[in-house]
């Protein structure tokens, strides 16, 4: 489907209702919305968490939190999607912080590489997105390049697999200080490339 | 490099967002998120720009019974909280009890005779709160009525599977159910003994004749919570 900015503001105008249709209550508005959006949540999910298993309970927990908390939804949140987004990745963050109680550091690094090679073919990116326009997918995608290597990839590691500063400096093979480093210029200049977008 | 104020207030809210943060660091983070409102609208801004990087992902479709299981954990969550609601509250009572009083009434007609008295009851209705199914556990006679309430054929090609969900694990097919009248599904023992720990039962659309899967495979259109007669 060609996402063009009216599909997607016409996306994020049925989300928004939906959302305000869970908040009173009903159910059906609550089913079409997993319909909708819950293949991008699960692909997130699995991403970071690289188990099904853990994957499908973060979703659970996430959208049984949507259902209850939909009312807190505004648009001052974002739009419906980055709301969404957002509470599924803080909750597998959360699971990921229980897992690391529990496991050294060594085996959880080497669980992120065969994960990955494990769900390489679910995390290749989209052709055509649904819920991002090209423009600014485009803007993000120059943005990021403008950063040096190290910038770069400690931002992706921390975002799409939750890597901890130690976890990507062990897989980058770098001091945990530059990464501090790496992470805070990386942002900065994200941030100031995208303002002048 | 020394960070402070309002940049240093950008930079958390960009770690934060990323999961970053730990600890102490988090929980303090969280309590300024608080009191400051504009740190806020910084956090949101940063998680709109990296959920781009979530939304191109190519989607992957969750597993059918995780819908299943959600949609029943959903429905048990819903009663309790329609009551709260102070607007709806009376017209929801008055609803529950028309409903009450159809399943009675239509109970009473289904039961063929005294010593097979039902033990569980669910009522499946539409989004406008029209009963359509009265569906009756019989465990003596180890079987399951359907009543039509309301004529509900499905759609050409089509069938209303029955569905009943355990507290863990994969739906469990519970038979066709019927456009109209009253028909009886004979359960097993073992099905029945699972059916008195599952308290919801759900209704999806499937290929005629039932899912080829042994597990649904079209959408949930009804759910209903089974309750003790």
């Amino acid at each position: 489907m060609p996402a063009s900015p009216e599909h997607i503001e016409s996306r994020n105008h049925r989300l928004a209702d939906l959302l305000h249709g869970v908040a009173q209550g009903r159910q059906a508005a609550f089913q079409e919305l997993y319909g909708l959006v819950s293949p991008q949540l699960f692909a997130t999910l699995l991403r970071i968490l690289k188990r099904r298993d853990l994957a499908e309970e973060a979703l659970q927990d996430a959208l049984l939190s949507v259902w209850r908390n939909a009312g807190s939804y505004s648009a001052e949140k974002g739009a419906p999607m980055t709301w969404l987004v957002s509470i599924c990745r803080y909750r597998a963050l959360d699971a990921l912080r229980r897992q690391r109680r529990e496991v050294s550091l060594e085996p959880m690094l080497e669980g992120v590489e065969d994960g990955t090679a494990e769900l390489a073919g679910l995390v290749d990116e989209s052709a055509d997105s649904d819920f991002i326009s090209k423009a600014e997918e485009r803007v993000l995608d120059d943005c990021m390049g403008r950063l040096n290597d190290g910038q770069r990839s400690s931002l992706k590691l921390a975002y799409f697999d939750g890597c901890t500063h130690e976890e990507i400096a062990a897989s980058l093979g770098s001091p945990i200080g530059t990464v501090k480093s790496w992470v805070r210029r990386g942002l900065e200049s994200l941030k100031r490339c995208l303002e002048a977008a | 490099m020394k960070y402070q104020g309002k940049r240093l207030h950008t930079l958390l809210a960009g770690e934060y967002a990323l999961g970053l943060l730990k600890g102490g660091a988090r929980r303090r983070f969280e309590r300024l998120l608080m009191e400051i409102p504009a740190l806020r609208a910084e956090l949101t801004t940063w998680e709109e720009r990296f959920a781009a990087w979530s939304l191109k992902l190519e989607p992957v479709e969750p597993p059918g019974y995780l819908q299943w299981r959600i949609l029943g954990r959903v429905r048990a969550d819903a009663r309790p909280r329609r009551e709260v609601l102070r607007n709806t509250f009376w017209r929801t009572w008055a609803v529950a009890a028309t409903l009450l009083l159809a399943v009675l009434v239509v109970a009473q007609r289904m039961t063929p005779s005294a010593e097979h008295k039902p033990s569980e009851f669910a009522l499946v209705s539409d989004a406008k709160g029209q009963p359509l199914w009265v569906i009756s556990v019989h465990p003596e006679a180890n079987r399951i009525d359907m009543k039509a309430v309301t004529p509900n054929p499905p759609p050409t090609g089509k069938s209303y599977e029955l569905w009943m969900l355990p507290g863990s694990g994969n739906p469990v097919p519970m038979g066709l159910m019927n456009s109209d009248g009253l028909a009886s599904e004979t359960v097993t023992p073992e099905l029945l003994q699972k059916l008195a720990s599952a308290k919801v039962l759900a209704i999806s659309l499937e290929p005629q004749g039932g899912s080829p899967t042994g597990l649904p495979t079209g959408p949930v259109l009804w759910t209903a919570a089974l309750v003790a007669s």
